[in-house]
């Protein structure tokens, strides 16, 4: 086991900083405290014009996809270090659907998608839930029937994140309604402004976007299957590992635990210094030691990934283990600052914007987004020790 | 960087696995701590001695095989799932702390035999209640032909199976600030008192008083580095989390293997939710407290000072080691619980090596030293 990064991944992250403070301005800053409300077009949307011109959302991509090339330990540091900035990087299209295309896809698929993703002008919202079908993913009801050479497409789906703002869905369909649950599943891209296609928005706790898309008799070619057909399951499977793996990243912690530490130095409203406490620095230790622990967890991830393996049990590990985390750092938070950490987000009396005060509105998203934790401690039990299965 | 194991290290596990398995059974482990009865394991020392396990972090001008820390993390991993006794250990430990400490003289004229298996030995160089701290509690002063040393130290593990026993103490010389010195004692020497501190796990740390110690010119090491002393203790503790995180690991496996075969209500106890959620989280802390220990021993054999390292260490290992057989206990229920079980042999060691150097109490208040809390 080696910890240390070599001198190529040192240089790359010296590269991914130069990068960030020369492009996260005011404005980009701005735009992203306004909430999740991100737009097609604004800030944020340049800002990724920038990234797909460096040519990073297919870093660790072979040259012949449009990729440089560089590994997931490359991508790692990188998604770790946007998301310590606290700005969008890479997003699920790259780090979870587009190595499915690679993996699964046929040749056209893979001539037809990798390009615009790799250069930031495909992003894919990802369609698995349904109304009826939360956790239980493969109880999914969205229909695809074959007609002539296009699908045509029925249903909805619900925890449709960033559907405002991307270009297709990554949209798992019923394709065999007469096998069993699992094996009747594809996956299809769907142009988002195909017709048929409507998005509801719905509004969660934190102040998250998060969307309810219906599919109403719309058609897209019979070549936007991904894959083989009824095969779906497996991409899904392998798709959402990557995504635990990617939403689970540690940058983020590390940047509120800092953000904590100076915070839990400087006097409160009521003068006191919350570090003069022994029992906030103990909490704040421990707090310290978990970061680390969850970074360590990161990097595991990414070097599985670098050689060849799509970590499962791993990042079911880790996302249980972050999400766990990030909650207990803003319960933390709001306890050392007392009615100071209720002061809410964006106000200007409130410590460091209110940040906060969203993250523990925001915290309990990743412990059931992206697979439950129950769901994901099953998976551990079962995948990770051959414990047996209770029929789900 | 790449946090998966090597061909070499998954080689060298499979190795000392197969070796703790034929010489390290638990009926082993059980006949050690029986009152009056043997207290050294004479074929496993023999067979770690043929293994080169003695000489494996030691370089090759004594004889040893030039390995590094991380190797001997994979030893110490395996050496946790499998109880390996103390003294083995204990005696690794003299190495370590020698051939960080020593000069080419006494380094050869301990690590030469240590590497043989021809020498036993054990360390107490910080407090037993905080490895952090390693002010010496011993006094010395100067005589003729070395030192007269005086004091007590408490929880020296193995004292009674030592051939040497290294500790500090402060030396005091008139009209001269007090240095820090080492000293390599025989533990049987005239005025040395060793007194059994008997646990409930039959485990025997002593305490050792010292009347007056004469030691010799060639067994003191004069002008010990406190950072290097301490960097040492640290590097004991890592490698005692590593031990704790492998155990944890192997009590995880017993309990599956229970729970799975264990049918209660007409289905394995396993197959509830319940258990495979605790499982889960047994799983969880364990694999937080595996890499946090190997970091540890990783950047402590790179240079690193390590207390920050070692506190995540201790505090994700003892707790999860702790927490882990607490847990397999409950999964296990009375059939993990009586003595005829092997199960509260984990637990007695989760027990142990969580308080022994300091146990998360004191790895926070490491860490709050290291972040600038206090």
């Amino acid at each position: 086991m080696d910890f240390e990064l070599d001198p190529g991944q040192r240089q790359w992250l010296q590269e991914v900083r130069a990068f960030l403070r020369e492009h996260v301005t005011p404005a980009l800053v701005a735009e992203l405290a306004e909430h999740d409300l991100e737009k097609r077009d604004g800030e944020l949307a340049a800002f990724r014009r920038k990234i797909g011109d460096k040519g990073w959302f297919g870093l660790n991509w072979p040259t012949e996809y449009g990729g440089l090339g560089l590994g997931p330990i490359h991508q790692h540091l990188l998604v770790s270090e946007f998301e310590r900035w606290g700005v969008p990087g890479p997003d699920l299209t790259v780090t979870s659907v587009a190595p499915m295309i690679m993996r699964h896809g046929t040749e056209q698929n893979k001539a037809e998608f990798l390009p615009p993703i790799a250069r930031g002008e495909m992003v894919c919202a990802v369609g698995y839930s349904e109304p009826d079908a939360g956790t239980d993913l493969a109880s999914l009801r969205t229909r695809a029937v074959l007609d002539g050479d296009e699908w045509v497409i029925n249903g909805s789906k619900i925890w449709n994140s960033g559907a405002q703002r991307s270009t297709h869905e990554w949209l798992c369909v019923r394709t065999n309604p007469d096998v069993p649950k699992h094996k009747g599943i594809s996956v299809i891209i769907v142009p988002i402004d195909a017709p048929g296609i409507s998005i509801r928005p719905l509004m969660a706790w934190s102040g998250y976007r998060t969307n309810e898309t219906f599919f109403d008799n719309v058609r897209v070619p019979a070549t936007n299957l991904i894959g083989e057909v009824d095969k779906g399951w497996r991409y899904i499977t392998g798709a959402l590992d990557l995504e635990r793996g990617a939403l689970t990243n540690a940058g983020d912690l590390r940047r509120a635990v800092d953000d904590l530490l100076a915070l839990a130095r400087e006097p409160r409203r009521d003068g006191v210094v919350p570090v003069h406490d022994a029992g906030v620095r103990r909490r704040l230790a421990e707090l310290d030691a978990d970061v680390e622990v969850a970074t360590l967890m990161g990097f595991e991830a990414a070097s599985l990934l670098e050689d060849g393996t799509i970590p499962s049990v791993e990042v079911s590990t880790e996302k249980i283990f972050t999400s766990e985390l990030r909650q207990r750092i803003a319960e933390a938070a709001l306890d050392l600052l007392g009615p100071d950490g209720l002061l809410g987000h964006n106000t200007a009396a409130a410590p460091l914007a209110g940040s906060f005060e969203r993250l523990y509105r925001a915290a309990p998203l990743l412990r059931f987004g992206a697979g439950t934790n129950e769901v994901l401690r099953d998976v551990i039990a079962q995948r990770g020790h051959r414990m047996p299965s209770y029929g789900r | 960087m790449k946090l998966v194991a090597t061909e070499e290290e998954r080689d060298l596990a499979a190795a000392m696995r197969d070796l703790f398995a034929t010489h390290c059974p638990t009926t082993l482990v059980r006949a050690l701590r029986e009152p009056g009865g043997e207290r050294f394991p004479q074929k496993l020392w023999e067979a770690l001695t043929r293994a080169e396990v003695f000489a494996l972090p030691f370089g090759e001008d004594v004889g040893g095989s030039g390995g590094t820390l991380d190797d001997l993390a994979v030893v110490y991993a395996e050496a946790g799932r499998a109880l390996c006794p103390s003294i083995v250990l204990n005696t690794l430990h003299l190495g370590l702390a020698i051939d960080a400490l020593a000069g080419p003289e006494q380094r050869a004229a301990v690590l030469a035999p240590l590497v043989r298996g021809e020498l036993r030995g054990s360390v107490a160089l910080a407090s037993p209640y905080d490895a952090g701290d390693v002010r010496p509690v011993l006094r010395a002063e100067r005589v003729t032909e070395g030192v007269r040393v005086s004091g007590r130290v408490d929880h020296v593990g193995d004292a009674d199976l030592a051939d040497r026993l290294l500790v500090t103490a402060e030396l005091a010389t008139y009209g001269e600030p007090a240095r820090t010195i080492a000293l390599l004692l025989d533990p049987s020497a005239p005025g040395v008192t060793r007194t059994a501190l008997p646990t409930s796990d039959g485990d025997r740390g002593h305490a050792v008083e010292l009347d007056g110690v004469a030691v010799a010119t060639d067994s003191v090491i004069e002008d010990v580095d406190l950072a290097t002393l301490r960097r040492v203790a640290l590097t004991v503790r890592a490698l005692q989390c590593v031990d704790m995180a492998a155990g944890a690991e192997a009590v995880i496996e017993r309990t599956v293997a229970h729970t799975t075969s264990r049918e209660q209500f007409g289905r394995a106890i396993g197959s509830f939710q319940a258990a495979q959620h605790l499982v889960a989280d047994m799983h969880i802390a364990t694999q937080a407290a595996r890499l946090a220990a190997r970091s540890a021993v990783f950047w402590l054999g790179r240079g690193r000072p390590g207390q920050r390292e070692t506190a995540v260490a201790v505090l994700k290992a003892a707790t999860a080691y702790r927490r882990v057989t607490l847990d397999a206990h409950q999964l296990h229920g009375g059939m993990g619980y009586v003595l005829e079980t092997d199960l509260h042999l984990w637990s007695e060691r989760a027990r142990r090596l969580g308080v022994e150097g300091g146990g998360p109490d004191a790895a926070a208040g490491w860490i709050e030293e290291a972040i600038g809390l206090v």
